[in-house]
């Protein structure tokens, strides 16, 4: 994300002194990048219009603590992954049941080897590209996780955020953290694990 | 004693292997695993292809209707007009027409 076509002192000034220019330029150069950072946590289009509206305007009330010296890209998105996380645990992680995701775990033998061992596939895992569809697919595994689970992944596999990051985000002890990311990936591989066998 | 590691225990070591945070010991073992089990070698390559697809994510393009940035534009301009409210009173959203 760049600011080149709008020069960052000019929008700080601008949204300090909540010049009404400023604020439309500021919504169009910055909302579509915000709402694809959203869309991580949540693919509800409503819920996801809600928590851009929200982080918008928190970041028009924080603009006086941000320091200028620093791109403001990154304090933004920030913003919009915190407000992502509150919101959703405020408004939907109660709704959403605690699930286990013992299904996507491989079953084994007592002696530890695969019931249905993952070979013979037509295709090298590490030759499949992401495609459109492919990217379809994985999007919407991940949003079909449950939230305990879809949060710490997205955090860490989209934004790469470390794992004591993570921990401190979700107020989470951090080998809880990375027990939830490694299920979810598990859950995710298995969903997608048709693509690398039919190697599309 | 040096105890063998199993499918079972491979894939549960999985992402500590591929953050290269497991203990120099358990690291050689399941090397050493590795190396003899095509099964679990291609668990980790769907496994560590699937955080790399995570990723590549990150970078996807939205488009955002026009109508709703319209909207936004008008909500914050109004907005901004009120003092802020006081944490925990905040009410959702005005500008979203369906709730």
């Amino acid at each position: 994300m760049n600011t080149r076509e709008m020069d960052q002192h000019q929008i700080v000034e601008g949204l300090k002194n909540h010049n009404p220019d400023t604020i439309d330029e500021f919504v169009h150069h910055f909302s579509r990048p915000l709402f694809g950072v959203i869309l991580n946590y949540t693919k509800n289009p409503s819920d996801a219009e809600e928590i851009l509206q929200d982080t918008l305007l928190k970041i028009i009330r924080k603009i006086e603590t941000f320091r200028e010296e620093s791109d403001i890209w990154p304090w933004i998105k920030r913003i919009a992954v915190n407000n992502s996380i509150m919101w959703l645990r405020k408004y939907r992680a109660a709704r959403e049941r605690e699930t286990q995701l013992d299904d996507s775990m491989p079953h084994f033998t007592n002696d530890g080897q695969y019931v249905n061992p993952p070979w013979g596939w037509s295709v090298d895992p590490e030759e499949v590209m992401l495609n459109r569809e492919l990217a379809g697919e994985l999007y919407d595994a991940i949003q079909a996780l449950p939230f305990e689970y879809r949060m710490p992944l997205v955090l860490r596999d989209i934004e790469g955020y470390s794992i004591k990051q993570i921990s401190s985000l979700l107020s989470l002890k951090e080998p809880t953290t990375k027990t939830r990311i490694h299920r979810a990936r598990l859950s995710v591989r298995e969903k997608l694990s048709h693509y690398f066998e039919d190697g599309i | 004693m040096r105890t063998t590691i199993t499918c079972r225990d491979c894939v549960d070591l999985l992402m500590e292997y591929i953050d290269h945070t497991l203990e120099p010991a358990a690291q050689t073992r399941l090397d050493e695993h590795l190396a003899s089990c095509p099964p679990c070698i291609h668990f980790l390559k769907t496994y560590k292809k699937c955080t790399e697809f995570s990723g590549q994510l990150r970078d996807q393009k939205v488009q955002i209707p026009q109508e709703l940035e319209s909207r936004l534009q008008s909500f914050l301009k109004q907005e901004i007009q009120k003092p802020p409210e006081e944490p925990g009173t905040q009410k959702k959203s005005h500008a979203h027409s369906r709730r």
